[in-house]
């Protein structure tokens, strides 16, 4: 370590380390289970990441002099070499035991000397995997820059080669660009990682309140009267991710936490423990620092992507989809197929090459196609009943398992129920089932319409909404989460002021404003909450409490945005196409 | 005992799939033979007389009478019909069209879409078709034909929205109504001048760009496998062999979306970057050693070639 330690605006080198009682470092492993801790370890001594995860071993002699003072055999005498450590962990993996003994291990023993930035955010990336909602994500779209235009001009579309270009991503150029727009009083660790299962790019980064690049930063020294001052400063560290899926102009980027500094609890800090948000106390302020933070992350984020010498600048665009399933998200604003054809549209888009029953896949098939909705006619009862075994759970299969003798009404019933769930797979196609681990957990629509008035005009769905209505309210209610609820509300009054615009361009809906105002419309805003929302509401037209054929669009998830406004009984602005 | 007899019901299970698949083809090919046809439609006036045809076809149980069951026949027959002329339009025109219906009650112009089917063919195979579906949603006289892209199944980096800009401007509803000022401006006739719609113009740009980037895959494909870089397991003894040699190639994948840039990497850590153009083209070629550029690395990887097809014959011809 030098001596003196002089601000600049380099990176956090990832082979700084922090003293394993750090209450960071405990709280990223702390809250790994043990399975994952062993796995995290085991990848610690992997060979390509033993450069920066160096464990403590008994040859080093950096640290003998240090070991002399201590009881050299301890709890956790040290190891000789590398294989050791591994086979201990291996060991580990082997026998049961508490998740206790292999974290004191790791702090007490084998890297007592400190854990590398390096491995701490591993160990918080095998967090990322074994809670893959843990993180709030927010998808956004990487659009070319253009020159602000003049308010009052018509917005058309620029016809020119920019408007072919799709941009382009290079994570180290990125990595760099991003380092500059940092300020120098903002220290960060910056991690890539490709995504285990999902054709994703993780970036993880790690910010410090500190200008200094080296342990000062990180206050690994133990000096008494500086420990109180920096540790907030440590505290306020933040971890933000951003991913990058793979092939597709988009980034989702976690929210490192609420606007608002009373509720610091929406990722990291969620299952946090007491210990630190009582620590967080002093530091209320940094809430509002790592709000600025953010924004100016996102604001640095374009211009790393940009390439002002080759006259390609970028920005961001908020896409109206917020979900903690980065699935769902890869699904919707990925390089697939799958972004603009959602819903019942994904008949069009499935590309699973396993799944049996694509369609229409070759012209070069004459065998005619079976029914686009085969469960109960032309398959047989046994496959049918494997497979809505398998959609919908348990529920579904007394259905099936029904071809005992009934009676007039229950046959009319089960053709009810038959075409209600027809009607749910014309509506949904094979998106927003329970099992398929794609799911929104919350939905927020604002309803512009004038309120109907003949009785006649979509009735069901009043109710429905009546009832989310009051079931929103009670839950703000309950959970008092003022914070959040305003900021949802930003979100659809920009969405409203985007409609607008939208509106004025399109000159029809214009027109149906001009008609006198003494249509009511009432200000409704549906908030819908769940694992999965979309496939609760498809379970909802399948058991034909919502009917299934005068169900708007919106309610199907096609759009694929999580934030909207609805006119004309359609999600305006976004329209689903991705333009 | 219970896993062997799981393991004979699945056994009979892909039996019963596979015979099932069986009788579908041989109905789809008996049915639209020239015979049978012949026996469908002729027989028509005679019904009552004849009951051989029935034979021919004969899947299910006599309890049914002839005619409802020539009729279902002769309906079936249409169908596949009607299919067979899809596939074959579908098979020699590469575009075509189709009509759906939106369910969403709330769609725009009754929910009447236009669906366009490109077909992408890529190693003599037909890929899964990319679906492009229209809708009009602007009302009035001005704009009332206008399309729009509702929804499509296109990758992100096939520039549809520029392409959509390009050929399907939306109508500038608001400057037509809204006055004669605005009409008899110069500016006004040259911004209206472009608000022609032209979908046929679309779609083959729209086909041109998928038909390249499936191309621009596959060309990576080929390179890949003429440096010897496939996929295969086999491939795993003869790399490490391979990566003795210093000017062994290593690596050659896509570096972006569009598939216009490639990564090469070398066995002695010399990275490379190519730039191709739309059509395969090479625009650039770098290469990165450990003393910065080398030159000679680059000039020796293409040879003189122009477009990548040059790169690939002169790889095969080495390996």
């Amino acid at each position: 370590m030098p001596r003196l330690s002089v601000p600049t605006t380099a990176r956090l080198p990832s082979s700084l380390r922090v003293d394993p009682s750090h209450p960071t470092a405990t709280k990223i492993l702390g809250r790994l289970s043990r399975s994952s801790l062993l796995t995290v370890a085991l990848d610690w001594l992997d060979d390509s990441n033993l450069p920066l995860a160096q464990p403590f071993l008994r040859g080093d002699e950096e640290y003998e002099e240090e070991l002399e003072d201590e009881d050299a055999d301890g709890l956790y005498p040290p190891a000789r070499s590398v294989e050791e450590v591994r086979d201990v962990y291996s060991s580990f993996q082997g026998r049961k035991g508490s998740k206790r003994e292999v974290l004191e291990r790791i702090t007490d023993g084998d890297w007592r000397h400190g854990l590398t930035l390096y491995q701490l955010a591993m160990a918080d990336l095998q967090y990322l995997y074994d809670h893959p909602t843990s993180q709030q994500w927010s998808a956004y779209r990487v659009v070319p820059l253009k020159p602000p235009r003049d308010p009052e001009g018509e917005e058309a579309l620029e016809v020119d080669k920019q408007s072919l270009a799709i941009p382009r991503f290079h994570p180290s150029t990125f990595l760099k660009t991003l380092q500059a727009q940092v300020l120098p009083d903002v220290k960060a660790h910056y991690n890539f990682d490709a995504h285990k299962s999902l054709p994703l790019l993780l970036l993880r980064i790690f910010i410090l309140d500190s200008p200094y690049s080296t342990n000062l930063g990180l206050q690994t020294t133990t000096t008494g009267t500086t420990t109180t001052t920096t540790t907030t400063g440590f505290d306020a560290s933040r971890t933000v991710y951003i991913a990058f899926p793979d092939a597709s102009p988009h980034i989702f980027i976690s929210k490192p936490q609420t606007t608002t500094t009373t509720t610091t609890t929406t990722t990291i800090t969620l299952s946090s423990s007491s210990s630190y948000s009582s620590s967080s106390g002093p530091s209320g302020g940094g809430g509002g620092e790592s709000k600025s933070l953010r924004t100016l992350l996102l604001e640095g984020i374009p211009k790393a992507l940009s390439r002002p010498l080759q006259r390609q600048r970028f920005t961001l665009q908020a896409t109206k989809l917020v979900t903690r399933n980065l699935a769902e998200l890869v699904a919707r604003r990925g390089g697939g197929r799958t972004n603009a054809a959602a819903g019942g549209w994904s008949v069009y888009a499935d590309d699973d090459e396993k799944d049996p029953k694509r369609k229409n896949e070759t012209p070069l098939d004459l065998v005619l196609p079976l029914p686009v909705s085969p469960p109960l006619s032309s398959s047989s009862a046994a496959s049918s009943f494997l497979e809505e075994g398998e959609d919908e759970g348990g529920k579904k299969r007394a259905v099936v398992v029904g071809p005992l003798p009934l009676s007039a009404g229950e046959r009319r019933e089960e053709r009810v129920r038959k075409r209600a769930r027809l009607v749910a797979q014309a509506r949904f196609g094979d998106t927003a089932k329970v099992g398929d681990g794609k799911g929104v957990e919350r939905v927020d629509v604002v309803l512009e319409d004038a309120f109907p008035q003949g009785p006649g005009e979509s009735v069901a769905v009043e109710e429905e909404e009546e009832q989310d209505e009051t079931y929103d309210r009670d839950r703000a209610g309950r959970s008092a989460r003022a914070g959040r609820k305003s900021q949802v509300d930003a979100a659809l009054e920009r969405a409203e002021e985007e409609e607008d615009d939208d509106d004025d361009d399109e000159g029809g809906g214009g027109r149906r404003e001009e008609q006198p105002a003494q249509v009511w419309r009432p200000n409704v805003r549906l908030t819908f909450h769940g694992s999965h929302v979309f496939a609760g509401i498809r379970q909802l037209v399948e058991c034909g409490i919502i009917d299934g054929e005068r169900m708007p669009g919106w309610m199907t998830g096609e759009e694929g945005v999580t934030i909207g406004a609805v006119r004309h009984g359609r999600i305006r602005g976004h329209k689903g196409s991705g333009l | 005992m219970a896993s062997t007899l799981d393991e004979e019901i699945e056994d009979l299970q892909t039996k019963v799939s596979s015979l099932r698949k069986q009788i579908r083809i041989h109905t789809s090919t008996l049915i639209t033979a020239p015979s049978t046809r012949l026996l469908l439609t002729e027989e028509e006036p005679a019904t009552p007389s004849l009951t051989l045809p029935r034979a021919d076809n004969d899947k299910s149980g006599s309890g049914i009478s002839d005619s409802s069951i020539k009729q279902k026949l002769v309906f079936q027959s249409a169908l596949q019909q009607a299919h067979n002329q899809q596939c074959l339009y579908r098979a020699c025109a590469s575009i075509t069209t189709f009509r759906v219906r939106d369910p969403d009650p709330h769609a725009v112009d009754g929910g009447a879409i236009l669906g366009l089917r490109i077909e992408v063919v890529s190693r003599a195979k037909f890929l899964r078709p990319y679906y492009v579906l229209l809708n009009r949603p602007y009302p009035g006289p001005g704009g009332s034909r206008h399309l729009r892209v509702h929804r499509h199944t296109l990758p992100p980096c096939i520039p549809l929205a520029g392409l959509a800009g390009r050929y399907l401007p939306a109508p500038t509803v608001g400057a037509e109504k809204s006055g004669s000022s605005g009409r008899q401006d110069g500016d006004a006739g040259a911004t209206r001048a472009p608000q022609k719609q032209d979908l046929a113009r679309f779609a083959r740009a729209l086909r041109r760009e998928v038909v390249r980037y499936h191309h621009r895959l596959g060309i990576i494909a080929d390179l890949k496998k003429a440096a010897g870089l496939g996929r295969t397991s086999s491939g795993l003894g003869e790399s490490s062999e391979r990566q003795r040699q210093p000017a062994a190639l290593v690596d050659i994948s896509p570096a972006d979306a569009e598939a216009k840039q490639l990564t090469i990497e070398w066995a002695d850590g010399r990275t490379g970057r190519l730039v191709m153009g739309d059509d395969g083209e090479i625009l650039k070629l770098v290469v990165v050693g450990e003393n910065g550029r080398d030159r000679e690395a680059g000039r020796d990887l293409l040879g003189g070639a122009v477009r990548v097809e040059d790169v690939v014959k002169r790889l095969a011809a080495f390996v």
